[in-house]
């Protein structure tokens, strides 16, 4: 197994998450926390959910973003050590949703961030977001 | 000088054997915890998911590796990867497989060498966190240093118990005068000691330094890439250097029944049996405790648990006779 082949095998093993909610309802809160109890569990695939920025590869976003939050998840986003990732959860997070045109939201989290994986759904089941996960498992792979 | 040595220090039972050891044991620890908690655990990272830890481990190792702009650079970098050489070194020095690393029965008195040694490493823990000058870092790293002030005491009182029992302070000795578990003998040294060393180790009940809904990831909090690895190496270091301590003081070490040759293999299976059970004794009282709140914690320490060490260790004294009768030793 070749050095590089090594570490984007351990960066596939062991995808460790941040949670930031930018501004949602707490939908999708709630299902990205389904993820981690006894039903869904996917420490099984080595997936934990830290609390610092620092000890993250994917930053998993939910809810629109308000201008108030905006700077914040730029930092949190800074704060995180490369390659990092980040998944955009829900419709909110996605493109805005009903928010859209608010006064106080700027959009979806791709206004302020790069975002890697978008999971639609309001708010999406844990299984969509397991499967958001694969898929930015597959663009790991793809890429270097 | 024995051209084994190098051979023992680097390979067996030193540190290579040590750190499949440590990786065996991190997973054991979060095998138990999930199935405490009625869930799966890591099981997809190789068979089983035995391969979770080293998975961690080399991705931490070829991530970024951030230095805060105000944090001290020079001891940021440096106390991840000293505090654990300490807990290694401290390890080294038990009998693993009948004799310690370095190939001999160790001196008289290397039991208080491991336990100043391990405040030392207590301590690099502590500068680590002030070191990086964040406020839930530092936080961290006062709570590190209030716990570790008050549950060293008790520890290294109850501690005592055994070594007067086995009439010696070296490790060897202490081990090999088990015939009957001193876990056994004396229970009540037992229990205290396990308590201290909850405390010792920051697991539940006693996990105020780092507890992750308070105050972010206490101490580890700044840290990324290869400090946080050296900086999980480290507690994965202590937890089995928790458990080997017990297994040494209590349940007789490496010592035990040799059914065939060489005695070294049966050593080191009953050794890593030993600890084992030791730790998962450590995570069923993880799992199903809550955590303490801060002022408890001391307030715990100084009112109850040193006060219990102290009678526990005059109960020692006061039975030693009856229990060296019980020994088969001279009184």
């Amino acid at each position: 197994m070749s050095p590089i082949n090594l570490s984007k095998w351990a960066r596939l093993k062991s995808p460790w998450v941040l949670h930031f909610n930018s501004g949602a309802c707490n939908a999708c809160d709630i299902e990205v926390v389904a993820l981690l109890t006894p039903r869904y569990d996917v420490e099984r695939f080595g997936i934990l959910l830290k609390g610092t920025p620092r000890h993250a590869d994917i930053l998993i976003a939910t809810g629109p973003v308000t201008r108030q939050a905006a700077l914040r998840l730029k930092r949190i986003y800074e704060l995180m050590p490369e390659p990092k990732f980040v998944m955009a959860v829900g419709a909110c997070a996605s493109s805005g949703a009903p928010f859209k045109k608010c006064y106080n939201v700027l959009g979806g989290i791709d206004k302020v961030i790069p975002v890697d994986v978008y999971v639609p759904g309001c708010p999406p089941k844990p299984e969509a977001i397991i499967y958001g996960v694969t898929k930015l498992f597959e663009k790991i792979k793809g890429g270097s | 000088m024995n051209p084994n040595i190098f051979f023992r220090i680097l390979v067996f039972p030193g540190f290579l054997f040590l750190f499949v050891l440590i990786l065996f044991c991190d997973w054991f620890e979060r095998k138990i915890m999930a199935r405490m908690q009625n869930r799966m655990g890591p099981s997809y990272t190789g068979p089983f998911g035995i391969l979770q830890p080293l998975a961690d481990y080399i991705k931490l190792l070829t991530k970024e590796d951030i230095i805060p702009h105000h944090a001290r650079q020079f001891l940021f970098s440096l106390t991840p990867i000293i505090s654990f050489s300490i807990f290694m070194l401290s390890i080294f020095c038990f009998p693993l497989d009948g004799i310690n690393v370095f190939s001999n029965y160790g001196f008289e008195g290397d039991l208080l060498f491991v336990l100043a040694l391990v405040t030392f490493a207590h301590f690099f823990l502590f500068l680590s966190g002030w070191s990086s000058s964040n406020p839930y870092s530092g936080i961290g790293a006062v709570r590190i240093l209030m716990q570790f002030i008050g549950y060293d005491i008790p520890l290294i009182i109850s501690a005592i118990g055994p070594a007067f029992l086995a009439g010696s302070l070296s490790l060897a000795k202490i081990a090999s005068m088990q015939t009957i578990p001193f876990a056994l003998l004396t229970p009540w040294t037992f229990i205290l000691f396990l308590v201290a060393l909850q405390a010792e180790l920051e697991e539940d009940p006693f996990d105020v330094p780092h507890a992750e809904t308070e105050i972010v990831a206490g101490y580890g909090t700044e840290f990324s890439g290869r400090k946080l690895a050296f900086i999980r190496l480290a507690k994965d270091t202590q937890i089995v250097f928790g458990a080997v301590l017990t297994a040494t003081l209590f349940l007789g070490g490496p010592y035990g029944p040799v059914f065939s040759a060489p005695p070294s293999l049966w050593f080191t299976i009953y050794f890593v049996l030993k600890v084992l059970f030791v730790i998962a004794l450590l995570e069923f009282v993880e799992a199903i405790c809550a955590r303490l709140r801060i002022d408890h914690v001391v307030r715990g320490n100084w009112r109850m648990i040193t006060p219990a060490a102290l009678l526990s260790v005059i109960l020692t004294v006061l039975s030693a006779p009856y229990i060296r009768l019980f020994m088969g030793a001279p009184i």
